[in-house]
């Protein structure tokens, strides 16, 4: 009997869940002993027309990294959801959207603007933007089109697991293919990931006192902070308190505050509004003016509570 | 399984019926998902409506029941009985508020009809979430404590005791009574302050409930309503309560003599004492600051003297644990210290004194046995009593006491009683005559010869100075002009504040402590003899200055409440209102501790979670929505609850 | 857009302003229709998802109204709020929601008449600025 198939995609993506699936080092003998890997295209030479050719089904789980900004993604997606029986997002891209997602605060157009006329270093004298379709040398060229936002996984296909992180942690990845493979009996939507906040596993939370207040925010390029303390309790924005754990504090433990890759803890629809909620409310002032000029001190509040989180989040994009 | 949700419109006679399109309501309602029926009726509060609800329940299971009708301020708790009678969980009940917020307030039937159904889908929306959810019931202790033994704490323990609860009255003081057992008479009737309070000193000192501590006072406090545990230092009398009768024989004996603070200092005691003829219980009291044992030396003088053998050298303080179910704080209040305004010159001339040293000169029982003299033992033939001193003044304390000026004409008339002969002039600002009977007594009182009122412009318009040993007053009267007064003697009427250590009792009790140290209640209107800390009631001047019926009052109001709540055999209702922490989301960030203002979270250092307490968890949901892991549930008000309830009107 | 009706939601503490709201009921005065409310015991409870909810379902105006600082019912629920609308209020300019759109005000239970003109200026404003949704 052959053995099962594993396949692996990727979307907009930066490589680095592929770097990922390297790490799992050695456990890839554990994995090619029980699989075949049969499409990765970093890796592999297989065609698309090679997976349209499987069965629907036939392929029993695909990782697929990355979001979904452009035709081809979202065709592949939807094609690889039709021949595989478990799809699991692989990253915070799919998982959340990703670090793409803030592309979402700006317009499809003012983008376009951006990467081929208004960057210092592109020279593009007639302006040219990448079309659909355009004539070349007597042949018609497609390309494949630029959606209007960025999108996770789950919101252009069923996704049956999540492998969190950016980039995830290589255990998950190996515990989610096994699990898989060896038919585990798992809730649709399962995340390989902790269920409690990064705080819970953090070696830092018992340096946090009980009445922990914000008085100003202090960002990493400011000063030299004590890292033997937890960064909420020296005034710098950690995401830890609203993101899940399992990450093994590989931030913290790079004296780095938590930037919230692993997306919100259950039950929580927006990240960032949650974010939001626990540090507003730690601030230490209740006089409005100041408290507008300490919102004021923040350069981009959007960007650090929904770094990878945005397009999943309640508002998803720019709405006026 | 599905719910089955039953949606009644109200009509509420015609408020409704004629603002809204009820009939389209009513199929509007019917073709919500999860809707099994829905009824118009006219007035679903009434006997009729409530039947055709339970009924319904009953007939058609029922399992969440919408009721679009006026507010639910009005009569949600109506309909909940009206469930739970019917054996559905009240909480199962969501009311949408179409009268006071729709019918009410739109003239356009269409506009007014369109909220409605937005309302009513809301309400469909939310209800489907709702849990039921039980009252829990806690044990708790019924036993009160009372801290203070003036004539607030004395009504407290006295009703409390009254109805058979056990109190624990802890008084600091080696003497029970307060401030009133000092005075001599009480306006506005004159009656003599001790035959006022003597029955009521008697019968706390007798009663079989009441547990009285005096020369205590309370070290430590832990727990929460109902189930308090506080620590009181019983300090060492080292004279036995029962043997000794109060003779006085071991006072004579005592060789040692030191300012007699009771009397304001003005005379001396001994270091073994009662402070007045009178002062209850009327057993002596060693003052081990003063005493020559205590200070290394040899003596015995009064454990020779003592014809019953009361006198205990070896008492040691002794350290109790008390469990109890509320207190009562009515540890009474403190005069603002003049020295701190100048401009009245006070500890710098011998004839300016207090309201406080005047009360004690005019009693019987005092340093000068009730006759007013000066320092030179003189009668004085001019006296001035000053209104507002640190009183009503940005710098010292903004407040009226009010009851200053009532007293300072009580001051008046006994003075002339006194000495006939003697001039008395008052000088004020306002005069602050509150009640049934102030403004008679004060037309009274001010109708006699030689009482004289002089108007000043400010309530500190006024300054005194030593002029040939006469206090010489220059004050500004009410028309601006300058005038000026020489008397032989000065008695200044201070703010009232709170007790010089309510920071640290604020501290001990959990209790907000407001403006000039008096603590903060409730609620101003509503609830003014409890606190934001469940359990801890205020009673009396610690909760702001008032006159004695009013303290009175409080110390009964606050026994009151106690006596409604925790009642001997009945368990302490918790509402179900409260946040709830899932310890397994929790991952102990700290973020909710903090912003608890009833101290209701705390942090287990062993499991590195939060937990709120339901006793003292008021319901808030502030902790809730801070919570980055949505790991606080606010039960009744969930997340769930309310975004389907936005979601409704917005369909 | 001449016949645009903004959608406001408004979130009332059960203690001041939704009984504010009431009073203003009681007295049979009238307010634009276009509010809809949603009662939470304060306003501390108004967690900022709620207000990103009711932009997403549709909501083209939020309004928060809770008790005088220093009157909360629950002593500091409010000023909590306060904290959180500064930062909210900031963050979305960046998605293009108005600062008109989201308002937090204190309304006593006493003060129908500051309810009616809160609700009346609001949902002028929103009107005039249009739907939220209309870059869909």
């Amino acid at each position: 009997m052959s053995k099962p198939k594993i396949a692996l995609y990727w979307c907009s993506s930066c490589g680095g869940c592929e770097e990922s699936v390297v790490d799992i080092a050695e456990n890839v003998l554990t994995v090619r002993e029980l699989a075949d890997i049969v499409f990765w295209p970093v890796a592999l030479d297989v065609k698309y027309k090679d997976v349209e050719a499987f069965a629907d089904n036939e392929i029993a789980v695909t990782l697929i990294n990355g979001s979904i900004r452009m035709d081809e993604q979202e065709h592949m997606a939807k094609l690889l959801r039709r021949k595989s029986q478990k799809i699991i997002a692989q990253g915070a891209c799919a998982h959340i959207g990703g670090i793409y997602g803030l592309a979402n605060l700006n317009k499809k157009g003012e983008c376009l603007d951006k990467a081929y006329k208004e960057v210092p270093s592109v020279k593009n004298p007639k302006g040219v933007l990448p079309q659909v379709k355009t004539k070349d040398c007597g042949r018609e060229l497609e390309l494949p089109d630029f959606h209007d936002t960025v999108r996770s996984l789950d919101q252009v296909i069923t996704v049956d697991y999540y492998i969190p992180g950016c980039p995830p942690n290589p255990k998950y990845i190996v515990e989610a293919v096994l699990a898989v493979l060896g038919n585990k009996d798992l809730p649709f939507g399962y995340v390989f990931a902790e269920r409690r906040s990064l705080c819970h596993s953090c070696h830092l939370v018992d340096s946090k006192p009980q009445d922990s207040v914000i008085n100003k925010i202090k960002r990493v390029h400011e000063w030299v902070w004590d890292p033997e303390k937890c960064f909420l309790a020296q005034d710098m924005i950690c995401l830890g308190p609203a993101t899940r754990g399992g990450c093994e504090e590989r931030c913290i433990k790079g004296n780095m505050p938590c930037r919230g890759c692993y997306g919100p803890v259950e039950n929580v629809e927006d990240q960032g509004g949650k974010f939001l909620s626990a540090l507003a409310s730690i601030i230490n002032s209740n006089d409005e003016k100041q408290l507008k000029k300490i919102a004021g001190s923040f350069p981009d509040i959007a960007g650090f509570c929904y770094r990878y989180s945005l397009p999943t989040s309640l508002l998803k994009k720019k709405v006026g | 399984m599905a719910e089955r949700v039953g949606v009644y419109i109200c009509e509420c006679g015609p408020n409704i019926k004629e603002a809204v399109d009820v009939g389209e309501l009513t199929i509007y309602a019917q073709g919500l998902e999860s809707v099994v029926l829905a009824k118009p009726f006219n007035l679903l509060c009434s006997a009729s409506g409530q039947e055709l609800l339970s009924k319904d329940i009953k007939e058609h299971g029922l399992t969440r029941v919408v009721i679009a009708a006026c507010s639910p301020k009005e009569h949600e708790a109506t309909f909940e009985k009206v469930l739970k009678n019917a054996g559905l969980n009240p909480f199962l009940l969501q009311v949408a508020n179409i009268r006071e917020q729709c019918a009410w307030t739109i003239k356009d039937k269409r506009a007014a009809t369109q909220k409605a159904k937005a309302m009513i889908k809301a309400a469909v929306n939310r209800v489907i979430h709702h849990e039921p959810l039980e009252a829990k019931e806690i044990d708790c202790q019924t036993d009160v404590l009372v801290v203070g033994s003036g004539v607030a704490g004395l009504s407290a323990a006295l009703t409390l005791a009254q109805k058979n609860r056990k109190v624990y009255l802890v008084e600091k003081l080696p003497w029970i009574g307060g401030q009133v057992a000092r005075y001599e008479k009480v306006f506005p009737t004159l009656e003599c302050a001790s035959c006022v309070t003597a029955p009521v000193l008697d019968e706390v000192l007798h009663h079989g409930h009441t547990d009285l501590m005096s020369n205590s006072e309370v070290e430590g406090l832990t727990g929460f309503y109902g189930n308090f545990i506080v620590k009181v230092r019983k300090k060492a009398r080292l004279v036995d309560l029962r043997a000794c009768i109060g003779c006085g024989a071991c006072f004579e004996a005592c060789p040692v003599k030191v300012k007699n603070e009771f009397n304001e200092n003005m005379d001396e005691r001994h270091a073994i004492y009662i402070p007045f003829a009178g002062a209850l219980p009327a057993v002596a009291a060693i003052d081990r600051k003063n005493c020559l044992r205590f200070k290394g030396q040899v003596c015995e003088a009064c454990l020779k003297a003592c014809p019953f053998a009361a006198i205990n050298y070896d008492e040691k303080d002794q350290l109790v644990e008390l469990k109890v179910g509320a207190i009562v704080l009515a540890v009474g209040f403190d005069l603002f210290d003049a020295r701190k305004a100048p401009q009245y010159s006070y500890g710098k001339a011998e004839n300016i004194m207090t309201a406080f040293e005047f009360e004690r000169m005019l009693n019987s029982t005092g340093p000068t046995a009730g006759k007013i003299l000066m320092k030179n033992k003189k009668p004085p033939k001019t006296i001035a009593f000053i209104h507002c001193v640190g009183s009503r003044v940005k710098k010292f304390n903004e407040h009226c006491s009010g009851v200053c000026c009532s007293y300072l004409l009580k001051f008046a008339h006994m003075a002339k009683e006194k000495l006939p002969k003697a001039t008395v002039c008052e000088f004020y600002s306002d005069l602050c005559l509150p009640g049934k009977e102030a403004q008679e007594f004060c037309d009274k009182v001010t109708g006699k010869k030689g009482i004289e009122l002089l108007h000043m412009s400010g309530a500190d318009s006024i300054k005194i100075t030593v002029k040939n040993n006469k206090a010489f007053i220059q004050y500004a009267d009410v028309s601006g002009k300058n005038k000026n007064k020489t008397v032989d003697m000065v008695v200044l009427a201070p703010a009232m504040q709170g007790v010089k250590d309510s920071k640290e009792l604020a501290k001990l009790f959990d209790v907000s402590l407001g403006k000039a140290g008096f603590f903060v209640e409730e609620n101003n209107q509503l609830a003014p003899v409890s606190t934001t800390t469940k359990g801890v009631f205020i009673a009396g001047c610690c909760a702001g200055p008032k006159d004695i019926p009013a303290s009175v009052a409080q110390g009964q109001a606050a026994a009151g409440c106690i006596l409604l709540r925790l009642v001997p055999g009945e368990k302490l209702t918790i509402s179900p209102r409260v946040a709830v922490v899932d310890s397994e989301l929790c991952s102990g960030c700290k973020t909710c501790l903090n912003l608890c203002p009833f101290k209701a979270i705390t942090y287990d250092e062993k499991e590195k979670q939060c937990v709120v307490n339901e006793v003292l968890c008021r319901g808030c949901g502030t902790c809730v929505a801070a919570c980055p892991s949505a790991a606080i549930k606010a039960r009744h008000f969930t997340n769930k609850q309310i975004s389907a309830e936005i979601k409704g009107l917005l369909e | 857009m001449s016949d645009f009706e903004p959608k406001i939601i408004g979130f009332l503490c059960n203690w001041c302003s939704y009984e504010g709201a009431d009073s203003a009921g009681k007295a049979q005065r009238e307010y634009p229709a276009n509010l809809k409310v949603v009662r939470v015991m304060c306003s501390g409870r108004v967690d900022p998802q709620f207000i990103l909810k009711a932009f997403k379902e549709g909501a083209d105006g939020v309004l928060i109204l809770g008790c005088h600082p220093g009157d909360c019912h629950y002593k500091e629920g409010n000023y909590k709020m306060l904290r959180r609308f500064s930062l909210l209020k900031k963050m979305l300019e960046q998605f293009g929601i108005e600062e008109e759109r989201l308002r937090l005000d204190w309304v006593s239970a006493s003060e129908s008449e500051k309810f009616i003109k809160i609700v009346s200026d609001m949902t002028a404003k929103v009107r005039s600025l249009g739907p939220l949704s209309k870059y869909e």
